[in-house]
């Protein structure tokens, strides 16, 4: 367990002390208020569970980074993480020794399932949030980004740069927010590029440099020129690089490893989220709810990489521009990989149905 | 077809060499007859080490350098406790593996994730890179491929099978008593050749770090540590035959890849099993068809045992 800043042991142990303190007075809930109570910003201590290590250069990192503008915010408030929490009864464990150490507020940057949902139900006094959760109880809410407008957009980009018209996927699991990325950069490349079709490989993993490499070496030498993914490394960028080809990336900016390679990003900013989520426990006003972030707060894409031609930023921002309206680009018909039609013409999906999509669209081999 | 076969031959070559020199390693100190499965924690030790040494000095060559003299510290701890303590040398590799793989994370925090400064980068060898398929592979590659396949192992398998020197290293791991018996100093060779090992091993996660990946991060060793201990079975404990199977492995796992990505009609979870159901092949098929495998590709004898010149 790790502290931010100085926290030491001793520190933690007063906080300890603190939460049971607080523990024992009685609710004064006001009307019109939550049953969290108000506090004090320094007498909060706010808890962090990460799936990986926050050097990990994306996933991890891009929640780390809007710890830290929230803490900026919030300068007296506490706050404790560990990393690498195993999706595991590891994670029960860790989760509870949060509460015992007096968090007020628990936050899993990953999906926990039963093994915070546990947790949660036995300590009811305290604020629960699960990232790529799917529950809502009285004290365990979820959020989410709605990253598949993000990679619409990317994949207008992509349907216009790409001379093969075949596009490769470096994926991890066959998981919903897994397929309703790769659907969703097909499809905005389909939109300007109707012969796109996308190549995904599985590498069974969210970090595997070295399978990511292997993956994107067999994508491009099957004919593949522009790459895309869901990992939380630069692997197939840097192999984008090598091989002339281009590639987007996802969770933060990382042309640094392929700047001639380097389209554009889903980047994730989660600052905002977090200091509206921890205002709102400060202030009492605090209920369990399923958010998701949608494009321009809290997801977006990266500023152009110096290999985008002008006017194909400008089609693609045009498309952000549309949805940043309201305008949703999920519209029907969509077919299946097999050429049903799964949405039929003018029905929209919406974002409910996006976050648990679990079929490949047309012109898609080896997601599910 | 040209361009596949070079792509799949290349990738092969460069992610199977950490197999090919790691079990290089494991068969110079199995030879002697201590089995070390502190290579996972060792490699990760070389890989994060590699990587601080890079950032610092701009020079690959000497992150690796720094990598196998870590490499070669964490084989000197562990040989102390099996080789002259007679400690349990599988509870001493696992110990090992996860003081590595704690000690890496925790010694590679600042580094984690960043660009390496310096990396082996590709070198076009003149004339014989042009050689179709097999030219880009081995000689368009990073300088370390030829060590690592050809060089390297030609001087283990020349040691261990033509000279003296070899003679002996090979009876303390047949017999240890026998070899007290005519002289040979025992203790001395395991130690040397357990430190030489773990040396290799952390040059293997210099190569992922520096070579393959190129950037040090947490897990990502991920298992390739265990795989190199398999292959050393695998290849009979003889050098060539361990590099050609890091090759072999390398390239099976190419091969799920591309045909991922190639869309032939087989599920993806079966061709991402290819790797571990070659080498359940590879093990079986050999020694079921051909009796005198067995013998010829049987382990030294006292591997694994302690040696204790009391006891003799």
């Amino acid at each position: 367990m790790k502290g931010h800043g100085l926290l030491t042991r001793r520190h933690l142990l007063a906080g300890v002390g603190a939460g049971i303190g607080c523990g024992l007075l009685p609710a004064q809930a006001a009307p019109g208020q939550t049953r969290f109570a108000p506090l004090a910003e320094e007498e909060a201590l706010i808890a962090f569970g990460h799936v990986g290590p926050i050097t990990d250069g994306g996933w991890t990192t891009a929640h780390e980074l809007g710890i830290q503008k929230m803490k900026r915010v919030f300068p007296k408030l506490r706050t404790i993480y560990v990393e690498t929490v195993p999706y595991s009864a590891d994670a029960t464990r860790i989760f509870r020794q949060f509460v015992a150490e007096g968090a007020q507020m628990v936050i899993a940057t990953s999906n926990y399932g039963d093994f915070i949902k546990d947790v949660a139900d036995r300590a009811p006094d305290v604020a629960f949030l699960e990232c790529d959760g799917t529950r809502v109880t009285d004290n365990l809410g979820w959020y989410y980004i709605t990253h598949w407008y993000a990679s619409y957009i990317i994949g207008v980009a992509a349907g216009l740069m790409t001379k093969t018209n075949r596009l490769g996927y470096v994926g991890t699991f066959p998981v919903p927010s897994v397929i309703a990325s790769a659907n969703a950069t097909l499809l905005g490349a389909q939109s300007v590029n109707p012969a796109c079709t996308m190549n995904v490989i599985s590498i069974n993993s969210w970090f595997d440099p070295q399978a990511a490499t292997q993956a994107a070496s067999a994508l491009a030498d099957s004919g593949c020129d522009f790459l895309c993914g869901i990992t939380d490394d630069p692997a197939y960028l840097r192999v984008a690089q090598a091989r002339g080809l281009k590639a987007a990336m996802w969770n933060l900016d990382m042309r640094r490893f392929g700047p001639d390679s380097y389209v554009s990003s889903v980047v994730l900013d989660f600052s905002h989220f977090y200091i509206e989520q921890v205002r709102a426990r400060l202030t009492g006003q605090w209920k369990a709810a399923g958010t998701f972030l949608t494009l321009g707060h809290g997801v977006d894409r990266d500023v152009w990489g110096a290999t985008v031609p002008p006017e194909i930023a400008a089609r693609a921002d045009a498309v952000r521009d549309r949805i940043l309206a309201g305008e949703t680009p999920f519209r029907g018909p969509i077919r299946d990989a097999s050429g049903r039609i799964r949405v039929a013409a003018g029905e929209i999906m919406d974002d409910q149905a996006i976050y648990q999509w679990d079929w490949a669209v047309q012109g898609m081999t080896g997601l599910v | 077809m040209i361009v596949l076969l070079t792509g799949l031959l290349s990738t092969a070559v460069l992610a199977g060499g950490v197999l090919a020199l790691a079990a290089q390693g494991e068969v110079l100190a199995e030879r002697v007859g201590v089995v070390d499965l502190g290579v996972e924690g060792l490699m990760a030790l070389g890989a994060a080490t590699a990587v601080l040494v890079d950032m610092k000095t701009v020079n690959p060559w000497l992150g690796l350098l720094a990598a196998m003299a870590v490499g070669s510290a964490g084989g000197a701890v562990f040989a102390l406790a099996t080789v002259i303590m007679r400690a349990s040398q599988i509870l001493c590799g696992l110990a090992m593996t996860f003081l590595g793989l704690g000690l890496s994370a925790t010694i590679g925090h600042s580094v984690a994730g960043m660009p390496v400064a310096a990396t082996f980068a590709p070198v076009a060898i003149p004339v014989l890179r042009d050689i179709p398929v097999i030219g880009p592979a081995f000689f368009g590659q990073n300088l370390l491929v030829i060590p690592i396949y050809v060089l390297l192992p030609a001087v283990c398998q020349w040691m261990l099978f033509h000279t003296r020197h070899g003679l002996n290293l090979r009876a303390v791991g047949e017999n240890p008593a026998a070899a007290d018996a005519v002289g040979i100093p025992v203790t001395k060779f395991r130690f040397l050749y357990v430190v030489i090992g773990a040396a290799l091993a952390g040059g293997a996660g210099a190569y992922l770090s520096l070579a393959v990946t190129p950037s040090w991060s947490e897990g990502m060793v991920s298992g390739r540590g265990w795989i190199a201990v398999a292959l050393v079975i695998f290849a009979g404990w003889r050098p060539f035959n361990a590099a050609g199977a890091g090759l072999l492995f390398g390239l099976v796992s190419a091969i799920g890849y591309l045909g991922q990505a190639q869309n032939w009609p087989i599920a993806a979870p079966v061709l991402n099993m290819l790797p571990y159901l070659g080498t359940l092949a590879f093990i079986i098929v050999p020694v079921v068809l051909w009796k005198k495998m067995r013998r010829l590709m049987a382990a030294p004898a006292a591997l694994g045992v302690p040696y204790d010149r009391s006891e003799r």
